[in-house]
């Protein structure tokens, strides 16, 4: 549950959303939900487009995901560590700070027109993201009552796949229609080639800046802002055996491994659908991107719909129909070469929409006081964005763009399994955990 | 958790206008074109068969891009002079400072084309030739010798260990690029006219009914051909059906062609029904085109001579010592109606 103690009186029969005077830090902050929103999918963008530029294999372009959620996932405890140590004050200007030199560290790159160099800037982006997202989070819980907390961390949490939707339109529109077209190469000489190379990653550059600089602006609003950061919570280090007691519970230890899958699953959807669109259908570079686009739209959206059912069924039976939806629709992208494929690939969204929440809650339910450092494994599954999608692109690369839809499909019948265990097991009912409100 | 109170400043925020400042820079980041505008004309020689239209839908691409302002015109059929000459005239009395053009008759078009060039106009031909070549500035076209080459070379390593009985489609007598694409099929076979490997030839006029028709009599007379050529995709698909009907399976003959438009890629290749094509480019005729006459109009060099505009084998079977591009490659770059 969020804060067991308040500084503020909340005697009002309706709470205030933020603290008085937290008003501009919590707007920021929100800003920094959508920037790592943008960073995140810009970066499905960025897999196709390297793959253009530097004419490389569908294996080696995934290692773009391989960076940025590696990064993710090595950062998630540090993180934790610099915010205990020094508060969350310091942990978002921490992240807002790496991110930004991420972000900066694409002029070199671009200059040097070496990929490695676009993965340690990658790399180092998303480290610096995930210190903020874990820093933020907290944050925007402890900038007001209790009782608007959840309140206030959803609104926050909305305008992340705000920020993920402007950094798909930004590669739509900035990046895709411009890059050189690879019927172009085929009769350039060295010298063209190597021009044509420096400016396409000059139209890569340009978002990655534009980020950098508004994560800039955001560090210093937040830097000179005069603010106190909220006092640290006692860790639950008084949780002793709570690893052993996590192992013991099967709907945790299982729940651990779907939220790897659904984290793989959408990872690999949204990395390789602009691929798809281009490999197997034949939609122009320049329109691929709105295909992208249309996922997460549809994904924004689902999740309103996912949540009033939610309320009308049992999640996990809700869960398990997706998955199985979702298991259908690989397996029409896979044998349906066409738009109807296409479609499909787009509709995986819908699937996904409500699996990280509720794989989350299901995982955590019942577990009492150990459900913070449960959490943190929920979160650490994210691992799986950084390893399937290298799977996908070499699979993509031995049978194709379609027939490589089994890997995400495979991860979604894992899904599928383990909400069909809850079902068979059937713990009962309760509120499940929301995500977030452990912090 | 426990926690304490912010202290925050009374400072207001100008972070709006600021963010708004840095997308609108964003958003207008490579804009700005300043070059002076230049009017360019396009004549093809239909408009229903996908390789011209993909021509035009680059070529409008590119000058909204160059700041050209492109004046299209299309004949009735492959063969049609008449609306070709009439566009040439057109095009010079609306101000065009060059013209890109697909002869639909390489002879019969140089007095109108050597008219144009004699007012001042740069004329540059695309993917046909002109007879004589001198009549234009400039040719951008597919290299059809090495595209030739390319899938001769392709059916030599696959019919390795076989005794080949080579079957092959033809154009029509006389014209330049069916030719050139028969020459460099042998070429690339390592066999001359007249080889005894070569054991029937037909023309098709690049048509399916009639490479169907010509198939089947080709197989009637010898039904242990392993081998055909196909001078274009329709062509193939006509090879293809006539196999077919004969009980002929795919992995029996090795079937090849040239061209790379869409349906072939996703229809043919895809499916293993053509093993290999040779991908022309006329994107590129388009796009080059278009760019090189608005350049010289700025006084930039004036095109000449012979551009190649790029010819890649496409292949999901792909041989040793033979670079290809695999299937994937060959739909992102086809030629043909697109989603």
């Amino acid at each position: 549950m969020a804060a067991t103690s308040v500084t503020q009186a909340d005697s009002h029969p309706k709470a205030r959303l933020v603290y008085p005077k937290l008003t501009i830090p919590f707007i920021l902050l929100i800003l920094c939900f959508a920037a790592w929103g943008s960073a995140a999918n810009l970066t499905d963008v960025l897999v196709g487009v390297f793959r253009n530029i530097f004419d490389m294999s569908n294996f080696q372009s995934a290692l773009v995901q391989f960076a940025y959620y590696g990064a993710y996932f090595s950062l998630a405890i540090p993180a934790a560590l610099i915010n205990r140590r020094y508060g969350y004050k310091t942990g978002v200007l921490t992240g807002l700070g790496l991110a930004a030199l991420g972000g900066l560290l694409f002029i070199p790159a671009s200059r040097l027109l070496q990929y490695s160099f676009f993965l340690l800037a990658l790399f180092v982006l998303a480290a610096g993201l995930s210190i903020l997202e874990t820093s933020a989070n907290p944050f925007v819980i402890a900038m007001g009552p209790e009782r608007s907390a959840t309140q206030r961390l959803n609104l926050a949490q909305a305008f992340n796949p705000v920020g993920a939707n402007i950094g798909v339109l930004l590669g739509a529109v900035l990046i895709l229609p411009n890059i050189t077209s690879e019927a172009k190469k085929t009769i350039m000489g060295p010298a063209e080639l190597r021009r044509t190379q420096e400016s396409d990653l000059s139209l890569v550059l340009g978002p990655y800046l534009g980020i950098a600089s508004v994560l800039i602006l955001i560090w210093l609003l937040i830097a000179f802002r005069k603010m106190s950061t909220p006092a640290e919570e006692v860790q639950g280090e008084g949780s002793s055996g709570a690893l052993g007691r996590l192992w013991r519970n099967r709907h945790y230890r299982y729940g651990v491994a779907a939220q790897f899958f659904n984290v793989a699953a959408q990872v690999c959807s949204w990395t390789f659908t602009i691929q798809y669109a281009q490999d197997v259908v034949g939609v122009p570079t320049e329109h691929s991107g709105w295909y992208l686009q249309a996922s997460l739209i549809l994904f924004l959206f689902s999740r309103f719909l996912m949540t009033y059912l939610l309320g009308k069924f049992r999640p996990t039976l809700l869960l398990a129909l997706m998955g199985a939806l979702g298991v259908v629709l690989c397996g029409i992208a896979m044998f349906s070469l066409n738009m109807v494929g296409l479609y499909a690939v787009v509709g995986i969204s819908l699937s996904l929409s409500l699996m990280f929440p509720t794989i989350y809650g299901v995982a955590l339910q019942g577990m009492g006081e150990d459900t913070k450092f449960g959490a943190a494994g929920l979160v650490m599954a994210i691992l799986g964005g950084a390893l399937l999608p290298m799977v996908h692109g070499r699979v993509m690369d031995q049978v194709g763009a379609a027939l490589a839809y089994a890997v995400p499909g495979a991860c979604l019948a894992l899904v599928t399994c383990y909400a069909l265990f809850d079902l068979r097991t059937n713990r009962g009912g309760g509120q499940l955990v929301a995500e977030g409100a452990h912090h | 958790m426990s926690k304490g109170q912010y202290r925050v400043g009374h400072r207001r925020s100008r972070l709006i206008p600021v963010l708004g400042a840095v997308v609108v820079s964003l958003l207008l980041a490579g804009c700005g074109k300043d070059k002076p505008q230049v009017t360019v004309g396009l004549i093809t020689k239909q408009e229903t068969n996908p390789f011209f239209v993909t021509m035009r839908e680059v070529a409008q691409k590119t000058a909204g891009e160059d700041n050209v302002k492109l004046l299209t015109a299309t004949g009735k059929s492959d063969v049609d002079n008449a609306s070709q000459v009439a566009a040439i005239e057109n095009m010079t009395a609306r101000g065009a400072k060059g013209i890109l053009i697909t002869p639909a008759d390489s002879t019969a078009i140089v007095p109108a084309i050597e008219k144009a060039r004699r007012a001042g106009l740069i004329v540059i031909a695309l993917d046909t030739p002109t007879q004589p070549g001198s009549a234009v500035d400039a040719l951008y076209a597919t290299d059809n010798r090495k595209a030739g080459e390319l899938i001769g070379r392709y059916a030599k390593a696959k019919a390795a260990g076989s005794d080949p009985k080579i079957a092959m489609l033809d154009l029509a007598p006389g014209i330049t690029s069916g030719q050139l694409r028969h020459d460099g099929f042998l070429s690339g076979f390592g066999i001359g006219p007249g080889d005894p490997e070569i054991v029937g030839s037909v023309n098709t006029e690049g048509n399916k009914v009639k490479a169907r028709a010509g198939m089947a009599q080709l197989l009637k007379a010898h039904p242990d051909i392993n081998v055909v050529y196909t001078v274009n995709e329709p062509a193939a698909f006509g090879a293809a059906d006539a196999l077919k009907a004969a009980g002929k399976s795919d992995r029996d003959v090795v079937l090849v062609s040239v061209d790379g438009g869409c349906d072939a890629i996703k229809k043919g290749i895809r499916p293993g029904i053509i093993d290999a094509t040779a991908q022309q480019y006329p994107e590129n005729m388009a796009n080059k085109g278009v760019e090189a006459i608005a350049a010289a109009a700025r006084g930039g060099p004036k095109p000449s001579g012979y551009l190649d505009t790029g010819v890649e084998l496409i292949t999901d079977a792909p041989v040793k010592g033979l670079p290809s591009k695999n299937e994937a490659f060959g739909v992102r770059n086809c030629w043909g109606k697109r989603p």
